[in-house]
């Protein structure tokens, strides 16, 4: 009785079938049935003629007449998309720069041994963990308000002229304020990426005599590229789904000044109820980010094979 | 003999006290840095604080009262939207942690029929993440409408565990490849099954990153905007749809406002704060091996 049966001592092997997968499958599905199906769908609507003021219309197939109508029809009477699109182009382009030139400068300052340093950290980290629309809002009313805010309040102290940023630059303030928001995690990821230089490298570069700027602009810098290129990466990402501080503080505004694509999905579903026309822009919106996160992913690929 | 060793201790000490001066300059910039840029939120807490009347005037120093949290915590309208907000984060955290973990796992210790499987599966989620919540707007405004999941909080959990999951996978992953594979292939031999492996072996293990992870899912979903301003309905509206309705009073009930603010904003900052650590390491060592 006390004796194992051989044949169960054999049996886990035997039985030993691929059972992992089980534990990615349920992960998968919702992956896939939230996202890429979603997705796929987009793409089919896209193609489609479909109008909800006029459902006798009912959705009919367009091949690829949507398209057309943003690339060349709707131009030659405004140049309405091509626009949204520049704009949103800048604003991404702006921001970005933005965030990865200063996220560096202030995770170079943030990189000294100074007392509570993890105080300043933390404070600077903040704006991250604070919500779009938050954002927006506060900025708007308590500092960029022409009349009680803290910014009418400076230039007027300092005898400047006040402008009201909202309708003179719009693109340029929700690119402010992105930044503002953005370039903590940028600071986070680059603060990261410059406590794993090893020391030793910047010692011995300090014993050969090398100054300060060659340490931090050549050393330092090329060290931490890739992870600049990760974080312009997700940052694209995330600014690709500002919504919530376009609406906030400029409302696409003034006119369709500071629309951007994503901005520009809603009015086409929202206003205008051309549902082929809103899938439109999103396949193009995701057609052009995978194309610019492919390119960024390509150079830190290579950049990695380089060091290894 | 005696100039000379007083020459060098005169230069030491110059020396000593050039670095402190350079350490004190460096500290009070840094903190000046770091305090005007957290200034928005700063403000943000402290006009909450004041009366509706104090607001009008930007000052730091006034005489505090809670006058205004009083008013808005008494007001039903807000608590419909925080109790939205608290469902969406704690269920969409739990489920995406619940799916991400044995998936990561599998992904990371797992043997599948196929050894590249492990690699393609990996890759198949992170290029998920890149995915914008833009390209699924469109149908699923489609969806939601004609099955009226509007008027239902948790059609929006759904949404937001499937955006969540590769976030939770791309992090834990990262903090799954410290685990010797010896480790587990010991407990393997031990009899432990994979259930047992993951329970026992390595959640302990990776406490850490798990908690930050949950956490970074918690701060991503309480700020959502996109999709719960396109997919909800008034009574199943997160915080930050309640926040955008804030954008047409211009200078009005900025107190108001302002403690609204803190109360959308205090839990996310702790949250984030006390995992801030954890983060980093998450994030930047998914972020260049991934």
């Amino acid at each position: 009785m006390l004796l194992p049966e051989a044949p169960k001592e054999l049996k886990p092997r035997a039985r030993r079938r691929y059972t992992d997968k089980y534990f990615v499958i349920p992960a998968i599905i919702w992956v896939a049935v939230t996202t890429q199906i979603p997705f796929l769908v987009t793409i089919v609507l896209s193609l489609l003629r479909w109008n909800l003021v006029r459902p006798d219309q009912g959705a009919t197939f367009n091949w690829f007449n949507n398209y057309a109508y943003f690339f060349w029809d709707n131009a030659r009477s405004s140049p309405e998309f091509w626009n949204i699109v520049l704009q949103t182009l800048l604003m991404t382009a702006y921001s970005l720069a933005a965030c990865s030139v200063f996220g560096f400068l202030v995770a170079l300052m943030l990189d000294h041994r100074i007392p509570l340093i993890n105080v300043a950290r933390t404070l600077v980290l903040g704006p991250f963990f604070v919500m779009s629309t938050t954002t927006g809002v506060i900025w708007k009313v308590t500092i960029l308000n022409m009349t009680f805010g803290w910014y009418a309040r400076i230039a007027t102290a300092l005898g400047l002229p006040i402008r009201e940023f909202i309708s003179e630059s719009p693109v340029m303030l929700n690119a402010f304020l992105f930044t503002w928001q953005w370039m903590p995690f940028f600071v986070l990821i680059i603060l990261g990426g410059l406590q794993s230089v090893s020391s030793e490298v910047l010692e011995s570069a300090e014993l050969d005599g090398c100054n300060w700027f060659n340490l931090t602009f050549r050393i330092k810098l090329p060290m931490i590229v890739n992870h600049i290129g990760v974080a312009i990466m997700l940052g694209l990402i995330f600014l690709s789904k500002e919504y919530g501080l376009i609406l906030v503080t400029t409302q696409g505004g003034p006119g369709k000044s500071s629309y951007t694509l994503a901005y520009y999905i809603r009015d086409q579903l929202f206003s205008s109820k051309q549902v082929g026309r809103a899938a439109t822009i999103s396949v193009i919106m995701v057609a052009v980010m995978l194309v610019l996160i492919n390119f960024l992913y390509r150079k830190i690929q290579s950049r990695i094979e380089l060091y290894d | 003999m005696t100039g000379r060793s007083e020459a060098l201790l005169r230069a030491r000490r110059n020396i000593r006290n050039r670095r402190y001066v350079k350490k004190t300059v460096l500290t009070v910039a840094i903190f000046t840095f770091a305090l005007l840029y957290f200034f928005p939120i700063l403000y943000m807490f402290l006009t909450g604080l004041k009366t509706e009347i104090q607001a009008v005037h930007p000052r730091i120093f006034f005489k505090p009262s809670l006058e205004t949290y009083d008013k808005i915590l008494t007001d039903a309208s807000m608590y419909s939207y925080l109790l939205n907000s608290v469902f969406q984060i704690v269920v969409s955290t739990l489920v995406s942690l619940l799916l991400g973990v044995p998936a990561a796992f599998a992904i990371q210790f797992g043997k599948f029929k196929k050894p590249t499987t492990n690699s393609s599966l990996r890759k198949w989620f992170i290029t998920t993440i890149l995915l914008p919540p833009v390209a699924i707007v469109v149908p699923m405004y489609l969806f939601f409408n004609s099955m009226g999941l509007m008027n239902k909080v948790w059609g929006l959990t759904i949404l937001y565990v499937g955006f969540h999951i590769p976030i939770v996978i791309w992090m834990i992953h990262s903090f799954m490849t410290d685990i010797p594979r010896s480790l587990i292939e010991a407990s393997e031999i031990d009899g432990c099954s994979r259930v047992q492996q993951i329970l026992y072996v390595v959640l302990p293990l990776i406490r850490m990153g798990v908690f930050s992870s949950g956490m970074l899912v918690a701060v991503f979903v309480w700020n959502e905007f996109l999709l719960s301003f396109t997919l909800t309905t008034n009574s199943t509206a997160t915080l930050a749809v309640f926040m955008s309705r804030f954008r047409e009073q211009q200078g009005q009930f900025t107190a108001q406002l302002s403690a609204s603010a803190t109360i959308c904003t205090l839990p996310a900052l702790a949250l984030g704060w006390s995992t801030q650590k954890a983060l980093v390491k998450g994030l930047t060592m998914g972020a260049v091996k991934g």
